[in-house]
């Protein structure tokens, strides 16, 4: 009696464990094949289009804001070609390249150029790389709407706003005697100064100090990786967009996509490269152009000698600089496309490694 | 027995009203309205928080459907799907099972049924309840310089990063829960029914195998789905351990040894850090996934252990 | 409960020989079973503490003092995290003693034997609930809806919804371990108590609370070594830890939540290998704090189990 109650129960417990799993399976089951489900994407859309199929598999991993275009492309080249496997991740640029130079990753996403102690780490390594230029993005100085009294701040401002030496400043006004150092006849204004920016483990955070504060603090003998540590720092773009829009006299950035999305909310400073300066808007032209001054040009490092080896590699890299594969993925995620020539150059880079 | 005690309640009630000279006890009530708010709290946290999730998650259901059960991980919000995650979650679950019962259930026969009271065993159980409350990321530490080291070494192709690793780090994670509900349910089996298989000649390993696991297994079923549960809901440890946080090709069972694997977890942490808003609601989606997973093992292990209330 | 045939049975009864080893051998498996748990531990002790001492030995010790914890600067401020757990475990025990031990109370000495068998289940599913779960919905009702009306200032990603949500999460733990322990108070002192005409809001408050005391202080240590172990909330809601920081408005982190968003990967491993090593540091302190509270809660568990 007892024996049988436990033998259902038994029976119960693992019926259930079945059900369970056949959630797992049935979801799986609706592409058409139920028990060789090897690319169930590829399966869906691939059409016509589909010449042969690429047998490999490939690693990309690297800096977050690049991840959504590598991954868009994989995603596009796996719906056209059967068999092609991948795997995306985007830990951040740095990272990116100390699992690349350790041969882990094919390729490496990069929101900056490569760093010559991680050139380094590579050569130590003998690991031969390619640098592929693929897109550009801006970074946008933002205040809140309602901040009327700044409209341009130049490379010197930023600094003295927001590098090593401000540590502690807690108005605009604070800045002005470092300003001045440097040349700058910027007025700040007598108010508080709310600083709210990506953290130190973004590239767009690497970017903005490699650019606006780099030689500055290199003349000042000052850290020239570092901003002030006492900001707001934050991961998600959206909560320093709502932080920036939050306070009247706030100081902050992000990627240039993300503030055009929000420009209702906060309001764009112009950047000058020089004290005094022309001062430049961030738009799509003069990011491309290079013609404002934080913007930076976003990058795929690819493995040379595995891309030999691995038909894979190469298939999706020529996928990837083929006309129009990464204005396609573009159209999603919210960066620069490279003009022809630049696209042209990258092509014969990548032509000259394989 | 429950109507002695109403009685005796009554009576007291009724005999205190009567020497106090009060009807009503007020600050008595009071105090059991607060009580029962405060019952009442979880009960309302819990409610919001499905109500929360499910209200974030029906437009993606809507526009979906079963499309969203059906998609591989993407960086398109509009596309991305959680079909990776459930059947990475299942073959994590199937790890832990093969690995954790057994070990887990050996442990507890040995410790209850073997053993006796030696240094070695208190040494034992003391060590099982100390691992049961070691937080779930100290383990990942484990799982990273311990199985994704070894599977590395087994397998050069990959970096250890595999599915294996994971799910034996998730079972070491639970396996203080099997031990600690087995020995429970092994206890709870009255000596009765050792003394009469012992009586008709059994050996302990037949006794063991034939009457007591038996009589126990309620208890014991019970202690594995928590365990199961656990281990479906933990993302710390498999963070540590290198599940994917971003996306890949195929399903996470393409190879047990080298290739990538997520769980649904990892997927609901991935998307609550993404900027694009969309994804929140995605990860909603991906919640109500899981939970109703969780939810369900959860609702056996109280069946059960209701089934193994009545048995004696 | 070794119940060995005693030596002078029937020989027949021993069995065959082949039934012997086979007893022999169940019992060897068994054993391993049980020091393979050994083992665990070992590795567990080895791994963090070889990585810490070298840890320790790249490092200065001056650079464990310092603004923050910035692991890329080389800063690693143990204090930014420490403080961080503090808040968040502090906000966490606000939230769950009160509501864990009422709702532990009304179950043991109010509730019907009806009641508690519905409201029983519903405390295990809440526990039962994934914490990062428990932190999308800080991040994404806690904060927005509770934390932001009340303190206008706050952040997006703050401590104070961490803090609550880990409190949600513990209020399972706390109840059920109060609950058992008021439950084991003999009957007869409630009896003596109504007796003596107590009321039941006295019975319960002076008479079981008291009795219980032990097993209550046990609910609380463990809850709070759960608190302080407790990683996805933290890491979804709070942001990461930065600048030292005591206001529970801004973002921070917690030694669980600093070590997994390390882990997640990030431009902090870089060129830096100590920022990596200094998981296991921060993982070796952590284990150290919840293995000493979970020891003294189960002393006290076990005075509980004693006293009657």
């Amino acid at each position: 009696m007892q024996f049988t109650t436990s033998k259902r129960l038994v029976a119960l417990a693992f019926g259930a464990m079945v059900i369970a799993g056949a959630c797992g399976n049935s979801s799986a089951t609706s592409a058409p094949t139920s028990s060789a489900t090897a690319a169930p994407t590829a399966g869906a859309t691939a059409g016509a289009s589909q010449v042969a199929g690429i047998s490999g598999s490939i690693i990309v991993s690297g800096s977050s804001t690049v991840e959504p275009i590598s991954a868009g492309v994989a995603e596009a080249l796996a719906a056209a070609k059967k068999g092609f496997k991948w795997t995306v991740t985007g830990p951040g640029t740095g990272d990116g390249f100390k699992t690349f130079c350790a041969g882990e990753t094919d390729i490496s996403d990069a929101s900056r150029k490569i760093k010559d102690e991680e050139a380094k780490l590579c050569a130590d390594k003998g690991i031969k790389y390619v640098e592929l230029k693929i897109a550009f993005d801006g970074m946008s100085v933002l205040t809140s709407v309602k901040n009327t009294a700044v409209a341009c701040l130049s490379f010197a401002d930023l600094y003295a706003l927001v590098g090593p030496e401000s540590t502690g400043f807690a108005k605009w006004s604070d800045a002005a005697s470092i300003a001045k150092a440097l040349g700058s006849n910027t007025a700040f204004p007598d108010a508080p100064l709310s600083i709210i920016g990506p953290g130190e483990e973004s590239g767009t955070y690497d970017s903005f100090v490699e650019i606006a504060f780099k030689a500055i603090a290199t003349a000042r003998k000052q850290d020239p990786k570092v901003t002030r540590p006492d900001y707001t720092a934050s991961a998600n773009d959206n909560a320093i967009i709502d932080g920036i829009a939050g306070s009247d006299t706030s100081l902050g950035w992000v990627g240039f996509a993300f503030a055009e999305e929000n420009k209702d909310k906060v309001q764009e400073i112009k950047v000058a490269k020089d004290v005094n300066g022309t001062c430049v808007a961030p738009d799509a032209a003069t990011i491309a152009d290079g013609s404002y001054p934080l913007s930076r040009s976003l990058y795929l490092y690819v493995n040379t000698a595995k891309a030999k080896a691995n038909p894979a590699i190469s298939a999706y890299v020529d996928y990837y600089l083929t006309d129009g594969t990464i204005s396609k993925v573009l159209e999603t995620v919210p960066y620069v496309n490279l003009p022809a020539a630049t696209l042209a150059a990258t092509r014969d880079a990548w032509a000259a490694a394989k | 027995m429950s109507t002695i005690a109403s009685s005796a309640g009554a009576t007291q009630a009724s005999v205190r009203a009567a020497l106090t000279g009060k009807h009503r006890d007020t600050a008595g009530t009071v105090f059991q309205v607060a009580l029962l708010a405060s019952l009442l709290f979880s009960l309302a946290v819990l409610l919001v928080l499905v109500v929360d999730v499910l209200s974030k998650a029906t437009p993606v259901f809507a526009e979906r459907g079963v499309a969203f059960l059906t998609s591989p991980l993407s960086s398109n919000p509009a596309k991305a799907g959680v079909v990776q995650g459930i059947v990475g979650t299942a073959v994590l679950a199937l790890i832990v099972a093969v690995v954790a019962i057994p070990i887990g259930l050996a442990t507890a026969i040995y410790l209850e049924e073997y053993a006796g009271d030696t240094r070695f065993t208190r040494f034992v159980q003391v060590n099982i309840r100390n691992l049961a409350g070691v937080p779930s990321v100290v383990y990942g530490l484990l799982g990273l310089s311990v199985f994704v080291a070894l599977a590395n070494s087994l397998d050069g192709a990959g970096n250890g990063r595999n599915i294996l690793a994971g799910g034996a780090t998730l079972a070491v994670l639970v396996l203080p829960i099997v031990v600690i509900t087995s020995i429970e349910a092994l206890r709870a089996v009255p000596n009765s029914i050792r003394e009469a298989g012992y009586g008709v000649g059994a050996s302990q390993w037949e006794v063991i195998r034939k009457l007591i696991l038996p009589s126990a297994m309620p208890g014991i079923l019970t202690g594995v789905v928590l365990a199961l549960s656990r281990a479906l809901g933990e993302t710390a440890p498999l963070v540590l351990a290198g599940a994917v946080l971003g996306s890949f090709s195929g399903l996470s069972l393409e190879s047990l040894f080298s290739g990538s694997y997520t769980a649904l977890p990892m997927i609901v942490y991935d998307w609550s850090r993404k900027p694009q808003e969309a994804f929140r609601e995605d990860a909603a989606a991906a919640i109500v996934v899981l939970l109703a997973i969780t939810l369900f093992a959860n609702g056996i292990a109280i069946l059960l252990r209701n089934r193994s209330e009545k048995a004696w | 409960m070794a119940q060995a045939l005693p030596a002078s049975s029937v020989i027949s009864l021993h069995g065959s020989a082949a039934r012997r080893r086979r007893e022999r051998l169940v019992r060897t498996v068994m054993l391993s079973a049980a020091a393979a748990t050994i083992v665990i531990s070992a590795f567990i002790i080895e791994t963090v503490l070889s990585q810490t001492l070298s840890f320790l030995g790249q490092i200065n010790l001056g650079q464990l003092v310092g603004i923050g914890w910035f692991p890329r600067r080389g800063i690693f401020d143990i204090a930014t995290i420490l403080i961080g757990t503090i808040i968040v475990t502090v906000i966490a025990m606000i939230i769950a003693t009160p509501v864990g031990l009422a709702s532990a109370i009304y179950l043991s000495e109010y509730a019907s034997p009806r009641v508690r068998r519905i409201v029983k289940p519903i405390l295990e599913v809440l526990a039962g609930i994934p914490s990062v779960v428990v932190g999308f919905f800080a991040l994404t009702v806690l904060t927005p809806a509770l934390i932001k009306p009340l303190f206008n200032d706050a952040n997006a990603f703050n401590l104070a919804a961490a803090g609550i949500g880990v409190g949600i999460l513990s209020v399972p733990l706390v109840a059920s371990v109060a609950e058992d322990a008021m439950r084991a108070v003999p009957r007869s002192l409630r009896e003596a108590s109504y007796g003596l005409g107590a009321r039941k809001i006295t019975t319960s408050l002076q008479v079981v609370f008291p009795a219980a005391v032990s097993g209550i202080v046990a609910a609380l240590i463990l809850a709070t070594s759960r608190a302080i172990g407790e990683t996805m909330v933290v890491a979804v809601a709070a942001g990461a830890p930065q600048a030292r920081t005591l206001n529970p408005l801004d973002p921070g982190g917690t030694m669980t939540s600093a070590m997994v968003l390390l882990a997640s990967g990030s431009d902090q491993v870089t060129g830096n290998s100590a920022a990596f090593q200094s998981l296991f540091f921060v993982g070796l302190l952590l284990f150290a704090i919840t293995l000493a509270l979970n020891v003294l809660g189960d002393a006290f568990v076990r005075r509980a189990r004693q006293r009657y």
